[in-house]
C-alpha cells in the first residue's frame, strides 16, 4: 500500500485545513479503505475525523428538522425509533445496505460520497475508465452492462451511483451544511452529486477542501407512509439493480402528495419528480402508481442486458408505493 | 455393526472450532517470517517482452522480487495421469502468458503491506497474442474427449442403441441446457507458508491432498519428496480448489529458500479467480425418448465443457446421468472447448452437478410431455440394475428417497398445472422435484494404530478434515469397532509426516476412511488376541488386554486396499497419486442417491425468487456421523441455491479472465436467502463396506438446481434451461 500521512484532526477547522489536495477524510473506512486496497484511491494524507464529537450526534425529535450529523454510524441512525416510526423509508434505505458490520462502522457524510461499483473501476489495469484515469475510455461501453446505469449516463461513463440512502434523503429534500475554506454553506442534497457528462471523475460538486458536516430533513407528514424498496441479486448484502424511495400524503383515495426517488438505475440519486406530478391530485390505484414507475424511468436508455432493469425499475416503483399506501 | 445406527454426537472438534483454536495454513505464526504478493499478467495470452522490477524492489522493505528470470529452473507439476498439479503450467518458469491473472512476480518484503506495494509496481511489457476465453469465443478450439490423452481411461457409458430407440420413441424430449463457469470461494483463501529447516521443506497449507503437494512440489523444485513435508490439520473449506498442487505454493517455496527465512503467501480472493480452478462452463445436449405410460426407452446426453489450453480437463458428466434411471438404452459423450484460461477443475460435485441439471431437467419436461406426475414418472423409472454394465447397484433407495420426500413436503396437494398455486401474499408457488446421484468411490490407504493402556486410541493415516467432520467419522468408526468411546480416539490427519495422505475428494473421505478403521481394528484385535492367554479378546478392552499383558502400548500398521484394487495402489499412494476405485466393482456398481423436493415463490410484480423450504431424503448407506452428515446436506443445499439462482463467473470476452472476482460481485447466497431446509436420510447400511457407509457430501448438491428450475416453471409455466436463474429470466 502507498505510504500516506495519517492526520486525526481535532475540530472541523482542523480537518479543512488539513484537507489539501491529495488528501481524503476517514470517516468509517469503508469505502475509502476498500479503493485504497484496490489502488483506485490513493490518497498522501488521509485526516481521520472520527474524534470530531460534535459531527456524531443526530436528532429526530426537532419540530423542523431532522438533523444528522456527518458522522453518525448507519446503524445507528437506522435503528432510531423515531424515525421507523415516522421516516420508514429513511430507516429502511440504512437497514438494506450492505451489512450489519459495515453499517456499524460505516459514517452517513461517508455513506453519501461511496463512489460506484462499476467492474471496469474497480477492476483497475487493464480495463478503461473515464472516472479512474480521464480519458481513456469507457470499457463498460462495450462490455458487460447488466449492471450499468440507465438513466444519467453519458458515452463517457454509465456507472451507478451505488447508495440507498442517498435516494431517501434526495425524495425528502434533503439538504447538506457543507464548512470549506470559505466557512459554512448549505447545498439542497439533489444538488450534490453531478451526472458524469464528460467529466465523471468529478461526482460532486463539492469545492476542494469542503466536506460535509451535517445532513438536514425538513419534517414532512410525508415520512410515515413511505418506504425504500431495493431489488438484488440476493436478499441481503448486494447493491440494488433497482430501488425506490417513494412517500405518499393521501386525502382519502386521492394524493395529496407523494415522493419519487429510484436507486441504483442511475448515475446520481434520482428524483423523480414527473413521477410525483402524476401521482399529485389524482385517485390512487395499481395502474397510477404503474404510471408514476413509467414515468420515473422515462428517458432510460438501455444497453445490451440491462434493459430488464427498466421494467424491473417501474415495477419496484409501483411495487413501493402499493406499500407506501397501505402505510398511508 | 451394519445393524445400528451411529449416535447423534457433536463433532469431534466442535469446541475447538468454536473457540477459534484450530491454526490454518497461512495462520502459521513463526519467528523471521517475511511475506509474498504476487504481480499478475494484465494480457490474457503472449509472452513477456520486458518485466521492470525497478520500483517493486526500491519499495522500503522489499527483500526480493523474482521473475521468469530467475525461476527458470522450476518444473512442469504435471497434471492428472501421473502429474500433481491443478494444471500442467508453472508460472514464472517462462515468459510465457497462458491467461489474465497469471502470476509474472513474486516480491517478497519484511511486510505484507510492502509485498502488495511492490506487487503493483512490477511493470511488464508483452507480445500480445490472439485469445479464446469463453466456449463462446469465436473460432475456439472444440475435440472430442476420446481424442484426449485422459479419453481412453474414459470410456463414453452406452448401453443398446440409443440413437434407434431415440427415434423410434413415441414421445420424445430434446432440450440444451447452459451450466456458467462457477468459482468454489472457500472463505480461507488459498495460501501457503514454506519454510526450509536445512534441505527440508516444510509446507502449511490448507490442502486436500497434502501428499500430492509433497510429491508435486519434489517435481516442480527438483528435489526428492522425503526433503519435503506437508502439514494441513485444517482446511477452511476445500471444495475442490485446494485437491492438487496450486501455482503459488511453489513460488513460496523458492521465495523461501532464496531468502532464508519462511514465507508466507496468500492469494487474495481477486487472483484466486484467475489463479486456481474452477467449475468449467457446460453445454448440455439431452434427449429423451419415453412411450406414453411413462417407460423410459432411450437417453442421450452430450456435453461439451470448458477446458484449457493448457490441459485437457476431462468431463465425467454422463457417467452420472446413465445411472439415473433404467433406460435400456442410453449414449454419453464428452467434448472438451479450449479455452485461454486457467485450468478449470473439480468443484464440488463437478459433472455431477450440472448432469443432474440437464437429466432432470429433461425428465421434468417429459413428465409434462406426458401428463404425468414427476415423482411418478420417476418411480416408473426406478432400477436396481445399473443401465450401463447390467450389474447390481451396491444399494440403491432413489425410489425410497423420492416417496419418503413427497411424503414429507406434503407432493400430493400439488395441483400439475403451472401458475396454478399461489401463496396467502398472492405470490405464485411452484413445487419441483428432481434426483440427484454421486458416484461411491474409494481409495487405498495405509493406516497406523496404536491402542494404549489407558485407554486411549491413536490413529494417523491419510485424510483431511475441512469441515466435513473427517474426525468425528475415524473416532465414530474406530470406537464402534475398538469397543472404545469415540473421544477416547485421537486423530492425526492432513500432516505428510504422520502418515501417506490420500487426497480427501470425491466424497469419498467417509467411506475410504471407514473401510482403512475397519481393517485396522481388524488386525488390532489379531494382535491383541495374541497377547491374551486364551487368544479371546471377546468382553474385553484394549486397555484391559494390554494392562493383563503389561503392555504400555501396541502398534499396528495396515495396508488397505477398496475391493478389486490391484497392490500396486500403494506404489501409487506412495508416490502421492490417486488410486480411487469404483463407482463401478467386481460385482457391483455404487452411487448414493438423494431426492430434493422444493418450493419457490415467484412474486406477482417484481418477480424475485425465493425458496422458503427445501425437503431433501439422502441415501447415503449407514450415517456415521449424523451430524456433520446433516450439516454436509445442508452445506450442499445451499450450494445448490446459488447454483440455481445466484452463481456465475462473467468474463468480458474482450479482455478474458473473470470480472465479477470478488465476493461482493460474485452473488454465493447469504442467510437471507435460505429458507427451512429439511433433512432426512435412509441410514440403511450399503453391502460394500462392513459399516456400510456410501458417498454423501457431493451427492447433496446434486439435483437441487433441477428442482428448483422445474420448481420455477411450475410456479411461471417458463422453462429455463440455463443457469442461474436470475429475475430478468421471470420478468
Amino acid at each position: 500500500m502507498q505510504p500516506f500521512t495519517y492526520v486525526r484532526a481535532s475540530n472541523v477547522g482542523d480537518a479543512v485545513k488539513a484537507l489539501s489536495r491529495g488528501a481524503k477524510l476517514l470517516a468509517g473506512g469503508t469505502t475509502l479503505y476498500d479503493l485504497m486496497k484496490l489502488r483506485i484511491e490513493r490518497p498522501e494524507r488521509i485526516i481521520d475525523i472520527n474524534h470530531l464529537g460534535e459531527l456524531k450526534h443526530f436528532d429526530t425529535s426537532g419540530e423542523r428538522e431532522l438533523v444528522f450529523g456527518a458522522l453518525a454510524r448507519m446503524s445507528e441512525v437506522a435503528a432510531d425509533a423515531g424515525l421507523v416510526r415516522d421516516y420508514p423509508a429513511i430507516s429502511e434505505s440504512l437497514w438494506r445496505a450492505a451489512s450489519q458490520q459495515l453499517r456499524n462502522m460505516a459514517s452517513l457524510g461517508g455513506n453519501l460520497l461511496q463512489r460506484t461499483r462499476c467492474p471496469y473501476f474497480r477492476g483497475g489495469e487493464p480495463y478503461a475508465c473515464n472516472k479512474r484515469d480521464p480519458g481513456s475510455g469507457c470499457a463498460a461501453a462495450e462490455g458487460l452492462d447488466r449492471g450499468q446505469a440507465l438513466l444519467g449516463a453519458s458515452p463517457s461513463c454509465s456507472a451507478v451511483y451505488p447508495g440507498d440512502f442517498a435516494a431517501a434523503l434526495v425524495a425528502f429534500d434533503a439538504e447538506i451544511d457543507v464548512v470549506g475554506p470559505g466557512g459554512e454553506r448549505v447545498l439542497p442534497f439533489e444538488e450534490l452529486h453531478r451526472e458524469p457528462a464528460d467529466t465523471p471523475q468529478k461526482e460532486t460538486t463539492l469545492e476542494p477542501g469542503e466536506m460535509i458536516v451535517r445532513i438536514r430533513i425538513p419534517v414532512t407528514p410525508l415520512g410515515r407512509a413511505s418506504t425504500f424498496l431495493k431489488v438484488r441479486d440476493r436478499e441481503s448484502y448486494a447493491f440494488a439493480l433497482a430501488s425506490a424511495a417513494v412517500a405518499l400524503e393521501m386525502d382519502g383515495d386521492v394524493v395529496r402528495d407523494a415522493r419519487v426517488a429510484v436507486g441504483g438505475l442511475a448515475t446520481r440519486p434520482w428524483r423523480a419528480r414527473a413521477a410525483e406530478r402524476l401521482l399529485i391530485g389524482r385517485r390512487f390505484d395499481e395502474s397510477a402508481a404503474r404510471a408514476a414507475g413509467e414515468a420515473a424511468l422515462d428517458g432510460a436508455i438501455p444497453g445490451r442486458s440491462n434493459a430488464f432493469r427498466i421494467e424491473l425499475g417501474i415495477r419496484t416503483v409501483t411495487d413501493a408505493l402499493m406499500t407506501a399506501r397501505q402505510r398511508a | 455393526m451394519t445393524d445400528v445406527p451411529f449416535p447423534n454426537v457433536p463433532r469431534e472438534d466442535a469446541r475447538q472450532k468454536v473457540c477459534g483454536a484450530p491454526i490454518f495454513g497461512a495462520d502459521s505464526p513463526r519467528p523471521g517470517l517475511l511475506h509474498a504478493a504476487l504481480a499478475v499478467s494484465t494480457i490474457p495470452k503472449g509472452r513477456i517482452l520486458d518485466i521492470d522490477t525497478l520500483a517493486a524492489s526500491a519499495t522500503p522493505g522489499v527483500r526480493q522480487v523474482l521473475t521468469h528470470q530467475d525461476l527458470a529452473d522450476l518444473q512442469l507439476p504435471g497434471f492428472l495421469l501421473g502429474g500433481y498439479g491443478f494444471q500442467n503450467f508453472q508460472p514464472l518458469r517462462s515468459p510465457d502468458i497462458a491467461y489474465r491473472g497469471q502470476p509474472i512476480a513474486v516480491v517478497v518484503a519484511d511486510t505484507f503491506e510492502a509485498a502488495t506495494e511492490a506487487a503493483a509496481l512490477v511493470r511488464a511489457t508483452y507480445a500480445a497474442e490472439a485469445f479464446c476465453p469463453t466456449i463462446d469465443s469465436p473460432g475456439v478450439d472444440i475435440v472430442d474427449q476420446a481424442d484426449t490423452p485422459m479419453g481412453q481411461f474414459l470410456t463414453e457409458p452406452v448401453a443398446a442403441d440409443a440413437d434407434a430407440a431415440f427415434a423410434a420413441a413415441p414421445i420424445k424430449v430434446d432440450i440444451e441446457l447452459k451450466c456458467p463457469a462457477q468459482h468454489q470461494n472457500p472463505i480461507e483463501l488459498i495460501a501457503t507458508v514454506a519454510e526450509w529447516e536445512g534441505d527440508t521443506l516444510i509446507v502449511h497449507e490448507g490442502t486436500q491432498n497434502a501428499e500430492g503437494v509433497r510429491h508435486g512440489l519434489a517435481r516442480v523444485l527438483g528435489i526428492p519428496a522425503g526433503q519435503v513435508e506437508v502439514i494441513s490439520p485444517f482446511v477452511g473449506g476445500g471444495f475442490g480448489q485446494k485437491n492438487s498442487l496450486q501455482m503459488q505454493t511453489a513460488l513460496a517455496a523458492a521465495a523461501s529458500r532464496r531468502a532464508g527465512a519462511p514465507v508466507k503467501l496468500v492469494v487474495p480472493r481477486t487472483q484466486l479467480f484467475q489463479g486456481a480452478s474452477f467449475r468449467p462452463a457446460s453445454r448440455h445436449h439431452v434427449r429423451l425418448g419415453a412411450d406414453v405410460s411413462g417407460t423410459l426407452l432411450a437417453a442421450i446426453h452430450e456435453t461439451d465443457a470448458q477446458s484449457s489450453r493448457i490441459d485437457f480437463f476431462p468431463g465425467e458428466y454422463a457417467a452420472t446421468s446413465a445411472r439415473l434411471y433404467g433406460w435400456s438404452a442410453f449414449r454419453g459423450l464428452h467434448r472438451l472447448i479450449r479455452t485461454d484460461t486457467q485450468t478449470p477443475g473439480f468443484m464440488r460435485a463437478p459433472f455431477e452437478h450440472p448432469a443432474c441439471f440437464a437429466m432432470e431437467t429433461a425428465m421434468d419436461e417429459l413428465a409434462y410431455a406426458i401428463g404425468m406426475d414427476p415423482v411418478d414418472l420417476r418411480l416408473a423409472n426406478d432400477t436396481i440394475l445399473d443401465p450401463i454394465t447390467k450389474r447390481p447397484f451396491s444399494s440403491r433407495h432413489a425410489g425410497t428417497c423420492l416417496r419418503r420426500g413427497a411424503e414429507r413436503f406434503g407432493w400430493q396437494a400439488r395441483s400439475a398445472e403451472p401458475r396454478s398455486m399461489r401463496s396467502a401474499d398472492g405470490s405464485f408457488v411452484g413445487w419441483g422435484v428432481a434426483l440427484g446421484a454421486y458416484p461411491g468411490m474409494m481409495v487405498s490407504n495405509v493406516v497406523r494404530l496404536t491402542a494404549n493402556s489407558d485407554g486411549g486410541v491413536e490413529i494417523a493415516m491419510g485424510a483431511h478434515e475441512m469441515g466435513q467432520g473427517m474426525r468425528s467419522v475415524i473416532a465414530a468408526v474406530a470406537g464402534r469397532k475398538l469397543r472404545i468411546s469415540p473421544g477416547a480416539v485421537t486423530v492425526v490427519i492432513g500432516d505428510t509426516r504422520a502418515a501417506l495422505q490420500q487426497p480427501t475428494a470425491g466424497s469419498w473421505g467417509s467411506a475410504s476412511a471407514a473401510l482403512a478403521i475397519e481393517a485396522a481394528a481388524d488386525a488390532m484385535w489379531k494382535a491383541l488376541a495374541k497377547l491374551t492367554p486364551d487368544g479371546v479378546v471377546e468382553g474385553r478392552s484394549p486397555s484391559e488386554i494390554l494392562k493383563a499383558a503389561a503392555r504400555d502400548s501396541l502398534d499396528v500398521e495396515t495396508m488397505v486396499k477398496p475391493p478389486g484394487q490391484p497392490d500396486d495402489v500403494f506404489g501409487l499412494l506412495r508416490s502421492g497419486l490417486v488410486s480411487r476405485a469404483g463407482p463401478v466393482f467386481d460385482d457391483c456398481v455404487s452411487f448414493s442417491f438423494i431426492a430434493h423436493f422444493v418450493e419457490v415463490h415467484v412474486e406477482p410484480r417484481l418477480r424475485r425468487i425465493r425458496v422458503p423450504r427445501v425437503v431433501s431424503v439422502a441415501d447415503c448407506g449407514r450415517v456415521i456421523s449424523p451430524r456433520t452428515a446433516l450439516s454436509q446436506v445442508r452445506g450442499g443445499v445451499v450450494w445448490g441455491i446459488g447454483a440455481a439462482l445466484r452463481e456465475a463467473s462473467e468474463t468480458d470476452p474482450r479482455y478474458g479472465g473473470f470480472l465479477n472476482a470478488d465476493l461482493a460481485e460474485y452473488a454465493i447466497p447469504v442467510n437471507a436467502d435460505i429458507g427451512r431446509i429439511d433433512v432426512e436420510f435412509i441410514d440403511e447400511p450399503d453391502g460394500l463396506l462392513e459399516s456400510g457407509v456410501k458417498s454423501l457430501g457431493e451427492v447433496s448438491l446434486c439435483g437441487v438446481a433441477p428442482a428448483i428450475a422445474n420448481a420455477v416453471f411450475h410456479a411461471t409455466g417458463r422453462r429455463l434451461r440455463e443457469l442461474p436463474i436470475r429475475i430478468e429470466h421471470v420478468m
